[in-house]
């Protein structure tokens, strides 16, 4: 469960907005407060301009941080990212966070393999070094999109210290490394040694399916970052609801408060595999 | 100029309930107060008006329950709640202790539920008054009282007989005469109306060919788009009822909330607004004192406009 008294409402200048291949975007900005507390798969809510169009602001993962800035990873789906992808230097981004519940990182984690489908490296950069920087001795991350020209770039998985990071790629079109999806690279990366986490980010299908794989040689901490369409990102308009099981039953959870990182095994994945994604909201 | 703060914020609502400042919370968007308590400084707000509760639990509607619309946003929640026990056991305690009254909107189905929610919550410390719902889009007999004078009436005089605290009553834009129904409240001892709810809307996705919400496919309407039909909305029960007139709809900044004193309005709610930006209610509140200082107002209703008679 988030803690809002982490959160604070601060306003900085864009230092940098890069174009990666494939349409990712990533946008670094001076954000001191995100910066001194995000935690890996926490996010942020970010103004998408200063009218009233587009509403409200946007959700992204603290994809990584460096010194007093916060960069995001994006792609240009909807009139927020495409307003976000257009800032230039020194233009002014409000951000609100650190916001919603992060990974697990245990002290005791020695391997942790973190499964990255599209977009959804997004908070896998700064998990990579928060691990280590927990003792972590090996993070393995396994990163799949739909042709090469769509993957995160692997070095900005690790950003100039590449000790005891593995980073594994397919592509569904075979352009690059493994043909075929992300998750059939699972079991190799399980099969390295005693895994103590599996973290997944991605589309529902993909998340869906890494859960299916790990059913039952499940590491002690599983879980998936998830989305879903958001009014305010702390809890309030209760907008952002994901179906979780609850016992027998399933029960709604908020993405902004409970998530965006949930357990694994308490996602009531055919519910949310029947939903629309989120940003057709 | 007088420079001066001169300017008296109050806002007798009735039964002597004074809102200390007319800024408060719109019911949906402010939760009971415990997000934005951690946010910003909770207690300088005139009033929050709580997310509506209702008899038992409410689990809420499937997602997505949130779209986004140009200039606005359509929800379909579905009165998600604790249910009124909780909120007059647990939650009224912290109400309590609050400074910044806090009045309880509350939905039912039927009549009896309306009374029994009252009860209940008139056992509890801390709760200045009710705003009933009898306007919520978003489930089933959500409207069946505001849409009609006759029944709207019948329901508010007998919640009048149950309770002695003040009472609020939330009108619903999605009719032919909001003037009717306001009248037909003010009759049955409403103490206040606020205008308005949301109104039903819809999003289609293309693609899909079907609309982005489920169920019927309808949410309610919030945010900048609909300030002018607000604002209509309040000007129509301003002209028709003595009651104050608490304006709602498309506030997102001083000038908004100062539009809706200028059509009619005692007292405002910043709804949506929040959601974009947790301190838009509390600018809002030192906009429009500012704005008061520097005009000179003794009262905020100063800024009433008087319409001239229509020709015959």
């Amino acid at each position: 469960m988030s803690d809002l008294r982490r959160s604070r409402d601060e306003r900085g200048a864009v230092v940098r907005v890069e174009e990666l291949a494939g349409g990712l975007v990533e946008l670094t900005a001076h954000l001191p407060h995100l910066a001194a507390t995000a935690r890996a798969g926490e996010f942020a809510q970010l103004r998408c301009g200063d009218g009233p169009v587009p509403l409200l602001r946007r959700p992204f993962s603290v994809a990584w941080v460096d010194g007093e800035h916060c960069s995001f990873v994006f792609e240009r789906v909807g009139a927020g990212t495409r307003l976000l992808a257009a800032m230039r230097p020194g233009d002014t981004l409000g951000s609100l966070g650190p916001l919603g519940a992060g990974f697990t990182l245990g002290d005791g984690m020695r391997t942790v393999v973190c499964v990255a489908g599209g977009l959804g490296c997004a908070p896998f950069p700064l998990l990579a070094r928060q691990a280590r920087d927990r003792g972590a001795s090996r993070v393995v991350i396994v990163h799949g999109a739909a042709t090469a020209a769509r993957l995160y770039p692997a070095e900005r998985f690790v950003r100039g210290d590449a000790s005891g990071v593995e980073v594994v790629e397919s592509t569904d079109d075979g352009t690059r490394g493994h043909h075929g999806l992300a998750v059939d690279l699972i079991a190799d990366a399980l099969r390295g040694g005693d895994v103590d986490a599996v973290y997944a980010c991605g589309p529902n299908p993909m998340l869906a399916a890494t859960a299916a794989r790990l059913a039952n040689t499940a590491p002690a901490v599983c879980e998936v970052s998830l989305e879903a369409p958001m009014g305010c990102g702390f809890g309030t308009c209760l907008g952002c609801a994901l179906p979780m099981r609850r016992g027998d039953s399933t029960a709604w959870a908020l993405c902004c408060r409970e998530g965006p990182v949930m357990p694994m095994q308490a996602v009531d994945w055919d519910a949310l595999r029947a939903l629309p994604p989120a940003h057709v909201a | 100029m007088s420079g001066e703060s001169t300017v008296d914020l109050r806002v007798p609502l009735g039964r002597g309930v004074e809102l200390p400042n007319p800024v408060g919370v719109a019911s949906g968007t402010f939760g009971y107060g415990f997000e934005f308590e951690q946010l910003i400084d909770i207690q300088r707000l005139g009033a929050i008006y709580t997310k509506g509760t209702t008899p038992q639990p409410r689990e809420g509607n499937p997602p997505p329950r949130v779209a986004e619309t140009a200039g606005g946003m359509l929800n379909s929640i579905g009165l998600q709640n604790p249910g009124v026990d909780h909120v007059a056991r647990v939650y009224a305690q912290s109400f309590a202790q609050w400074r910044v009254p806090v009045i309880v909107n509350v939905a039912a189905a039927t009549v009896d539920e309306y009374v029994h929610c009252v009860r209940v919550l008139d056992t509890a410390d801390g709760i200045a008054g009710y705003e009933l719902n009898i306007s919520c889009p978003n489930i089933a007999h959500g409207m069946d009282f505001g849409l009609d004078a006759t029944a709207a009436g019948r329901l508010v005089g007998t919640v009048r007989g149950a309770t002695e605290r003040c009472l609020v009553v939330k009108l619903s834009p999605n009719v032919t005469d909001i003037a009717a129904v306001a009248r037909a409240v003010e009759d049955s001892g409403a103490d206040a109306v606020s205008a308005v709810n949301t109104y039903v809307g819809m999003k289609v996705h293309l693609a899909m060919r079907r609309p982005v919400l489920p169920n019927r496919g309808t949410g309610g309407l919030s945010g900048p788009a609909i300030k002018p039909l607000a604002l209509a909305a309040v000007a129509r029960v301003r002209a028709a009822v003595r009651i104050p007139v608490i304006g709602v709809g498309g506030i997102a900044t001083a000038t908004d909330a100062l539009e809706h004193f200028v059509a009619g309005a005692d007292a405002v709610q910043v709804g949506t607004a929040s959601f974009a930006d947790p301190r838009a209610c509390l600018d809002i509140l030192d906009g429009i004192t500012a704005y008061a200082q520097r005009a000179g107002l003794a009262r905020l209703t100063d800024l009433r406009w008087q319409p001239a008679p229509l020709p015959a």
